[in-house]
């Protein structure tokens, strides 16, 4: 068996393992009221949003509900994987795992690529469902650039918080502060960013909220990229041509590969040092 | 003499802790671990590894089964093509031994059979699963899901992990525990048999009594330090703990002196509500017929186990109390018999 088919095979099992978890038929009905359940709403041709506006496009309703994605299964992917590792270890199993004829860097490659599918694939098809429910309801089909900025974008965030909970995973020796510190980086990121921008801002003479300055765009749309939910946005907005918050499609791109490598490496690095 | 299959070569490993202060928040020292282990596993050989709390038992298991990294000295390996040990790496160690840690507390909603695939497909053996199961007495527990395995149940699929792929070299850190009595007599088969096809055996234990009657060897560690290995004969001939009889008898405790000419061959001797108690060295072999001539009654008659405790004294020299069985790092013991500190 070559070390590409013990990746396969070993990713497989994590994949399975939590894709038919109790959790994830907890996670589903979530799922499905935040990612269809969103679209089915912002696609109404009577919807009014906050600012008195109305999605035009699929491209922009689906960015609207990308809002599903950052607060449903960003959750769910840290739901479904805190446990990854530390599970294992405090079970003894994770000693057997280890002196396995397998790579630990294809130990976490297997672990990573397991847990990222398992959410990923039911929120590629819910986001795949959304994009029926809106052309059900406009009558309209979105680019393929923008289907596909679309479907990897959500991958990425996806992956972002996967590896997150992973690497809390590889440090905390009990559940408790696994799930604590996923859910705290989480938290963090959805609902604390907008506190640390307005403290950011206030901090540089910065006028806070004032949508029409330029200055609290640009310095917003800089901070985003210290956050996965901002730099997904970033991604989304790629797409939209009356969005600009100075910052280059390439310079996000580079930045959401950087949220990619550097926590993968991270837990790579983690897993060839883990003791049991 | 069988062929040496696996050599330590002052073989050091130390456990990295957390030492921390207002200098420095995130410092750390080296800590408890094993030092300068020097041991041969032979082909076929089932080798005892002894040693109380904290001695370095599981360390020095989880190095041989790679997976901490030795920070000095060698691990040599014999594969059965070449004449000479050379050094191994630990995935290569990893791909000859099947390791047995302690206590694994397996649970889930999966099954015994599922999970045991899961694992194989790690070693890339996933065909030889249902065979192994036969092997370890879980075949017809195949479909049951791990949380309604007892702790029985589950140390024999811990011991199916370690069987998985054939391994040369079998580690076996605290096997006996909660298994039954006939699970254990089983267990202990089932060592003779893989032990007879050439598989190297090690069994971690901290008891001597419960596996002295299958190792063919013994390596009593404490402290991180190896002090002694040999067959049980020979640790017992070198600490003057062969050759002991226990005597039990009811009632008061009749004088041995008059009976024993050497009075240092008494060891131990002490009253109790249920009679009296003497451990006597065996130098005279009319013993037994002048305590029956002299109307002794005695219940028991027996040659004393040697226990761990009592070789760790014998070795180091220090009485219990000034051992002290508290787990120290940094603590080297001194080694009588060879009349150096280590």
């Amino acid at each position: 068996m070559s070390d590409y088919d013990k990746i396969r095979s070993v990713a497989v099992v994590h994949l399975l393992n939590r894709l038919l978890s109790i959790r994830m038929a907890i996670m589903l009905p979530i799922l499905i009221l935040f990612i269809p359940g969103m679209a089915w709403g912002f696609s109404d041709p009577k919807v009014m949003l906050p600012g008195g506006i109305t999605p035009s496009s699929a491209t922009e309703v689906m960015f609207y509900t990308s809002l599903g994605i950052v607060f449903g299964a960003t959750m769910c992917a840290v739901l479904l994987s805190f446990d990854g590792v530390s599970k294992d270890r405090a079970s003894g199993v994770l000693e057997i795992k280890l002196s396995q004829p397998m790579k630990r860097s294809h130990q976490s490659t297997a672990l990573v690529v397991g847990h990222w599918l398992a959410i990923l694939i039911p929120t590629w098809i819910l986001w795949a469902l959304s994009f029926i429910i809106v052309n059900y309801r406009m009558g309209d089909w979105p680019s393929i650039v923008d289907l596909l900025t679309s479907f990897l974008s959500v991958a990425l965030i996806l992956l972002w918080y996967v590896l997150f909970s992973l690497i809390a995973s590889t440090h905390a020796r009990e559940q408790g502060t696994s799930i604590a510190f996923g859910v705290g980086v989480w938290f963090l990121f959805t609902f604390l960013w907008a506190l640390v921008t307005t403290m950011v801002a206030f901090a540089s003479g910065v006028s806070i909220g004032e949508e029409n300055d330029p200055k609290w765009i640009d310095l917003e749309g800089l901070l985003d990229l210290f956050s996965p939910n901002g730099v997904f946005h970033h991604l989304l907005e790629t797409r939209l041509t009356d969005i600009e918050r100075g910052v280059s499609p390439i310079v996000t791109w580079v930045v959401a590969m950087v949220w990619s490598i550097i926590p993968w490496y991270w837990f790579n690095s983690r897993m060839k040092t883990i003791q049991p | 003499m069988s062929d040496v299959v696996l050599e330590l070569e002052d073989a050091a490993f130390r456990h990295s802790v957390s030492s921390r202060s207002l200098s420095k928040p995130f410092g750390r020292k080296q800590g408890s671990g094993i030092f300068s282990i020097n041991l041969k596993l032979r082909k076929g050989q089932i080798l005892g590894l002894v040693g109380p709390n904290g001695a370095g038992k599981t360390t020095l298991m989880r190095i041989l089964a790679g997976i901490y990294p030795i920070q000095k000295g060698k691990i040599m390996y014999n594969n059965s093509k070449s004449s000479q040990p050379s050094s191994i790496s630990e995935m290569e160690l990893r791909s000859v031994v099947g390791h047995m840690p302690e206590q694994v507390r397996w649970q889930g909603k999966t099954t015994v059979k599922r999970t045991l695939i899961d694992i194989a497909e790690m070693r890339g053996v996933s065909y030889r699963v249902d065979g192994i199961l036969a092997m370890v007495g879980l075949s017809e527990m195949k479909d049951s899901l791990l949380d309604q395995l007892s702790q029985g149940m589950r140390q024999r699929l811990t011991l199916a992990t370690a069987l998985l792929g054939s391994p040369e070299i079998l580690l076996l850190d605290e096997p006996f525990n909660g298994l039954d009595p006939v699970a254990i007599r089983a267990f202990e088969k089932l060592l003779d048999e893989l032990a007879m096809k050439g598989v190297s055996i090690i069994i971690s234990s901290h008891r001597v009594a419960g596996m002295v009657h299958i190792v063919d060897r013994l390596a009593l560690l404490h402290k991180g330090q190896l002090l002694i290995e040999g067959t049980l004969q020979d640790i017992e001939s070198e600490f003057q703990l062969d050759n002991r009889i226990e005597v039990h008898g009811p009632g008061e405790m009749p004088d041995f002196n008059t009976l024993i000419s050497d009075s240092k061959s008494i060891l131990e001797s002490r009253n109790s509500e249920h009679g009296w108690t003497v451990v006597v060295r065996n130098k005279d072999v009319n013993l037994l017929e002048k305590l029956v001539s002299s109307n002794i009654e005695i219940s028991t008659w027996k040659a004393k186990d040697t226990d761990i405790v009592e070789m760790i004294c014998s070795a180091t020299g220090l009485e219990l109390e000034e051992i002290g069985f508290n787990v120290v790092s940094s603590t080297m013991m001194p080694y009588k018999n060879r009349g150096e500190e280590e």
